[in-house]
């Protein structure tokens, strides 16, 4: 009998289970809340912002969320982006389309506003702007704290000439048509910084043989047209690269820098000669700057200098290159704590600057397969405004890799399926 | 004709004594004809066993006049049964022969129809014996770490559990003796697993899904934890080990013994256990400006425990009860807390390392009963019961934070038919209960109960060379929680400063729900193994397995320390409105089963002196449930526990943020393979070659977090009737195919090395050995492991010790 008994009761349990099998039932019922009158509720934080990456083979840019590491947005623009820049609250990204003379603008979605007593931050999808700049080869895209300049280079073949607009974020969002406009009489690869409504530009002689400019005048603006209020008198020949802080502007030249500061509302040039390791055909090509560093930072070629503009010196900084390095990337970090260098060997460099010095905190391995870099490609940079990380795209490996610049380690990856062009962090910085 | 008779009379007496007439005796001999001594003789559906002498014979006795089924076992040869016809005046000079084999062929006793290692569809693999003695460790983890496609999720040495071919925690059912470990381990990988490798007898590893012997817990495998506590065998024996190891100064002490009086069987077993922090090559935390060379923090333990079971043996099988006790303390590494460390003062710098640990207890009791009917429909009954009372408290400086109870009953019923049309099987029922809670802290998951009802039915049959194995196994899973509790989480759309000033201030609303969700996950699976050659096989298994998510997937929120998350479960999803105070709200969308379509592939050549298993499988997981980060961090919870101390400041200091997960569910495959190459080459010569590998992606693009990096073995080891020894090399291949915040994890080499000397003294065997682990002192990293970055593998470490059978 008890083997009867046995086998009815599996019987029964599998009829009583099988009803419904595979299923699932939820069933809840809310009940009253629990009340806790002192709140210390955890606070959640969006902290990392957005990424937008460029494709180097297709006109398709992508926006990334960085605290969820996933990929919100992406959108077709019309040619395949040159370069990538931030708008000066890091809001927007221009995306630069030399070759087809346009720069169209991303919204990133994540900025803050003025409430009186408080900034209010707002986090929203990114969307692609109407905005756009047409202009003759845009090229350089220099923004003080709340400006943009846009210089455009002209064409040489076609006769036409270069042209600087100035724009800033609330124009933007306004789709703004006319904008205040530097019209030149010649073409050049020249350079402007905005400095409140006023512009300092490159300026070339048209009879020139060379592309580049050779000297620097002040611009000011009457009913949207800027003309030129002062020539500074110090040249500076095959002027290439520019950037400002607080009190100054600073030009690179091949005999050294030219170095403008500003007083009030009056504007005084100096130059400051090549530093004695600057040899040959070596020169500082490429300036960086920033509100909070009384320093510029100077690039020639491999050699990285500290540019002091009261002092008018510069000083080589040693950061122990790698061997065969070249720059590839470089910037301040928020509130000017670090200075950071990419190199083509796949290194970056964290130097801490302390207002008066560089020092090396260390190097960080971002990439290991360099030697693969397929040819027109390389690695970028682009420094997180909320924090102190930097983001590194690798176009061997198709991914961005994020470094936490204090530990000095490579904290995430972030895969993609394209080849990554180029990259700038956007959001709402420190 | 003349047994069926027999047999009417004796299932009227199925529960009384059997006669014991008759008696078979014979010789166990090798494939050359020479004696095998220690052999042992078996009569399948008794308790009858009886070792070979020097000669090779044996005498047994077997009931009267029926067919018995002798089961022959020796270390080093394949297994065999032999079916026989006794005659009422018994059998002598029974010859049976052995074929040799480098593989394990230990019965399997995982499943309810045993069967050895190379005879089953599904991968399995059994550590015991010299190898479980030399490769026991303070966790289950680091035990198994060496078994082909099985790695650690290595907890600093003090909470390691075993991950099976990429998939771990509420996937890899943890059992004792069948029955489920009943502890925490599933819930968090700093809870440590509830059983002990020092006193076991084997460990079992099966290897894919197993939920048709085991449900929902079963579905990436499962880790059986073999001990005699309920004793089966008259015989006496007693075994001990002592050891010590330098890398953390751990001492082990550890016996088993078992003997019989009368009918009555006996068991006991102690274990004592302790460890300070390890001693590492390089810094305990990634990138960290402290000196190399020292320690890693939290990561001691103390452990002990003790079983004592009895038995009573019948003629026909064995009624047996054990109770177990376990107690341990162990550090919980990486568990720093919100930057408390920088404001320390002159007196609190004398104490400068934080001691969290966790105290776990723990008390089993197990029924086991065996009965074999030698008439009747039914040939075996089967009962495994227990009931298990665990509970874990986690300590920061004294005070208990967060404690973890689990209660849990459990009983499991299998019904053996006898062979029908050649159909050998029966059915299973599994009842499991229970009731978990966590308070404290950390107490990411609300309390809850869990019951679970099932029915299984299982067959095989021979034709031929093909052996099938089929079954299905239909499942009720219920689970009930009163409190889950949906508390306010702030958004903020960034990390600055100043999101302080507003969304604080008023009550705060802790919404509460009372959740009853049901389950009815089935399984199915069909194998086949087919022994195409002598000494040859080749299996395919197919199953379609059934979860139900875990109560920790579905109900947590909260920080939870062990994982450095904080956690929220499928129950909830972010909120689709803007709501600066709720980041999250309820989730309305059904709560799929997860549901696995697993193909796995095997063939083996089990004999001669080359032994080779190939194992491939292909996984293809439906509501795959993980979690998701959702790039939002919340406070780990800490500074509320001290508010009304000095903290009460900091209660925003980033530090004390934890990234918030989300459990959610996708599709996922997982596929890899395994291989294992025994060459014998010279007499007293044996190299072992093994890989494994696995890759496990989201469909949608996406790799599944800490999987198991390629990873190839190889060891020479050398035997000789005095000594033995063995070089182990093991190169752990980097990781990169990661998930998206996950970071890359470097390739590292460890050399592992052990020489045993063996010797009769005092009427005793003796093994006294020495055994060196991470020889080359590499400072390694786990990819598996959620403490990647905070505590690498040990260093150099040698050990002695000592172990004796008599």
């Amino acid at each position: 009998m008890y083997s009867v008994k046995m086998k009815l009761l599996p019987l029964a349990i599998a009829s009583a289970i099988l009803a419904g099998c595979g299923d699932a039932t939820t069933n809840i019922v809310e009940k009253e809340p629990i009340v806790i009158p002192d709140p210390h509720p955890p606070v959640a934080t969006v902290a990392k912002g957005r990424l937008l990456v460029s494709d180097k083979n297709s006109a398709v840019v992508s926006v990334y969320d960085l605290d969820r590491s996933e990929l919100l947005e992406q959108f077709q623009l019309i040619n395949t982006p040159d370069a990538v820049y931030p708008s000066p609250g890091q809001r927007y990204a221009f995306v630069v389309q030399r070759a087809t003379d346009r720069v169209q603008l991303v919204d990133g979605g994540q900025w803050q506003e003025d409430h009186g007593d408080h900034l209010h931050p707002y986090s929203e999808q990114p969307k692609l702007m109407s905005f756009q700049l047409n202009g003759s080869r845009p090229t350089h895209v220099q923004s003080n704290s709340s400006t943009t300049a846009v210089f455009m280079d002209g064409d040489a073949a076609s006769k036409t000439p270069a042209a600087v607009v100035t724009v800033n974020e609330a124009n933007i969002s306004a789709d703004k048509k006319d904008l205040p406009l530097l019209q030149y009489d010649t073409h050049m690869h020249g350079a402007a910084q905005p400095r409140g409504d006023q512009l300092i530009s490159t300026i070339r002689d048209a009879a020139s043989s060379d592309i580049l400019p050779d000297k620097v005048g002040l611009y000011s603006q009457t009913a949207g047209k800027f003309s030129l209020s002062q020539t500074f008198t110090p040249t500076c020949p095959r002027l290439h690269g520019s950037a400002q802080n607080k009190g100054f502007i600073g030009f690179g030249c091949a005999d050294g820098m030219l170095m403008i500061a500003q007083s009030g509302t009056t504007y005084s040039a100096t130059k400051i000669a090549n530093a004695a390791d600057i040899t040959g055909t070596n020169r500082i090509g490429t300036v960086e700057g920033h509100d909070d560093a009384a320093h510029f930072v100077g690039l020639a070629g491999a050699l990285v200098f500290a540019v002091d503009p009261k002092s008018n010196t510069m000083s080589k900084i040693d950061w122990q290159a790698p061997a065969n390095a070249a720059i590839v990337g470089y910037g301040f970090t928020a509130k000017a704590k670090h200075f950071v260098l990419l190199d083509n060997q796949g290194y970056l460099t964290v130097l801490n600057y302390s207002g008066s010095a560089f020092t090396l905190a260390g190097k960080v391995q971002v990439a290991s397969d360099v030697a693969a870099m397929p040819t027109g490609s390389s690695l970028q940079l682009s420094l997180a405004g909320s924090e102190y990380r930097a983001y590194v795209s690798n176009p061997v490996s198709k991914a961005v890799v994020a470094v936490d610049l204090a530990k000095l380690q490579v904290t995430s990856t972030l895969q993609l399926n394209y080849t990554p062009h180029k990259l700038s962090w956007l959001g709402i910085s420190l | 004709m003349h047994y069926r008779n027999k047999i009417a009379m004796l299932v009227a007496a199925t529960f009384s004594q059997q006669l014991w007439a008759q008696s078979v005796s014979g010789v166990v001999l090798d494939q050359k004809g020479q004696p095998i001594v220690g052999a042992e003789v078996s009569l399948a559906g008794s308790q009858v066993r009886v070792k070979t002498d020097a000669a090779g014979t044996f005498l047994l006795a077997t009931p009267a006049g029926q067919l018995a089924e002798l089961h022959v076992e020796a270390a080093q040869f394949a297994h065999r049964n032999l079916h026989l016809n006794v005659p009422e005046a018994g059998l002598n000079n029974v010859e049976l022969r052995l074929a040799p084999t480098l593989l394990e062929v230990i019965d399997v006793k995982a499943s309810p129809l045993h069967a050895s290692a190379t005879e089953s569809a599904l991968p399995v693999s059994v550590l015991s014996g010299e190898q479980l003695k030399m490769q026991q460790a303070s966790t289950l983890g680091d035990t198994l770490k060496n078994q082909v496609g099985v790695h650690s999720n290595f907890y600093g040495s003090v909470a390691s559990s075993p991950i099976i071919r990429g998939l771990d925690g509420p996937r890899v059912l943890i059992t004792q003796n069948g029955l489920d470990a009943g502890d925490a381990s599933r819930v968090g990988p700093d809870h440590s697993v509830a059983s002990e490798a020092g006193t076991a007898e084997q460990i079992e590893v099966l290897r894919g899904p197993a939920t048709l012997f085991y449900g929902s817990g079963a579905i990436g495998g499962v880790v059986n934890v073999v001990d005699e506590r309920v004793p089966t065998r008259r015989d006496s024996r007693v075994n001990w080990q002592l050891e010590r190891q330098s890398v953390n100064n751990e001492k082990l002490a550890a016996a088993a013994g078992q003997t019989s009086v009368g009918d009555v069987a006996l068991y006991a077993d102690g274990f004592w256990r302790e460890q300070g922090n390890y001693k590492i090559p390089g810094v305990a935390e990634t990138g960290s400006a402290e000196a190399a060379g020292g320690r890693v923090a939290n990561t001691d333990s103390t452990g002990k425990g003790g079983t004592f079971g009895a038995s009573y043996l019948l003629p026909n099988g064995f009624v047996g009860l054990s109770v177990g006790r376990l107690e341990r303390q162990y550090g919980i590494p990486g568990h720093s807390h919100g930057g408390h460390e920088h404001e320390e003062d002159e007196a609190e710098a004398n104490h400068a390392e934080e001691r969290v640990f966790a105290d776990l207890e723990q008390d089993r009791v197990q029924l086991h009963s065996q009965l074999n009917f030698s008439g009747g429909p039914l040939s075996q009954l089967n009962v495994k019961a227990g009931f298990t009372d665990y509970q874990h408290a986690e300590i920061e400086d004294g005070a208990i934070g967060t404690t973890f109870k689990n209660r849990s009953d459990e009983a499991r019923l299998e019904l053996l038919h006898r062979e029908w049309l050649d159909w050998r099987g029966g059915l299973s029922l599994h009842y499991k209960h229970s009731d978990f809670a966590a308070v404290g802290d950390e107490a990411f998951t609300p309390p809850s109960t869990q019951e679970m009802l099932a029915v299984g039915w299982m067959e095989e049959r021979h034709f031929g060379p093909l052996l099938l194995q089929t079954g299905a196994r239909l499942e009720r899973v219920t689970l009930k929680a009163d409190q889950v509790l949906l508390p306010e989480l702030a958004a903020h759309a960034h990390d600055g400063s100043e999101h302080d000033e507003h969304d604080h201030g008023g009550d705060q609303l802790i919404r509460t729900f009372a959740v009853d969700q049901n389950f009815k996950p089935y399984s199915l699976s069909a194998g086949l193994v087919w022994e195409y050659q002598d000494g040859y096989n080749a299996a395919l298994s197919l199953s379609r397995s059934g979860r139900a998510p875990s109560a920790a997937e579905l109900l947590s929120f909260g920080p939870h320390i062990g994982t450095n998350a904080y956690e929220i479960g499928a129950l909830f999803r972010l909120n689709s409105t803007q709501d600066p105070h709720q980041a999250f709200a309820l989730n309305k969308d059904p709560l799929d089963l997860e549901v696995s379509n697993n193909i796995d592939l095997t063939w083996r050549k089990y004999s001669g002196d080359v032994a080779l298993v190939l194992n491939a499988f292909y996984n293809q997981v439906d509501n795959y449930y993980y979690q998701q980060n959702t790039g939002l961090f919340a406070e780990d919870g800490h500074d509320h526990a001290h508010n009304e101390n000095e903290h009460a400041d900091e209660a925003h200091d980033h530090s004390g943020e934890l990234p918030v997960y989300l459990f959610r569910a996708a599709d996922v495959n997982l596929h890899g393979f395994e291989a294992q190459l025994i060459w014998q080459f010279a007499p007293q010569w044996r190299w072992t070659q093994q890989v494994d590998y696995v890759r496990a992606r989201l469909d949608g693009g996406g790799d599944l977090p800490r999987t198991p990096p390629l990873r190839l073995q190889s060891a020479l080891s050398w035997q000789s009737a005095a000594f033995s020894a063995e070089l182990r090399y093991s190169h752990y291949s980097k990781q990169d195919k990661v998930e998206t915040l996950e970071s890359a994890t470097g390739s590292y080499n460890l050399l592992d090395a052990n020489v045993s000397y063996y010797l009769d003294l005092f009427d005793q065997q003796l093994a006294v050995y020495l055994k060196g682990q991470n020889l080359t002192d590499e400072d390694a990293r786990v990819h598996t492991s959620f403490l990647k970055d905070k505590a690498p593998l040990p260093g150099r470490s040698i050990g002695l010790g000592i172990r004796g059978e008599f």
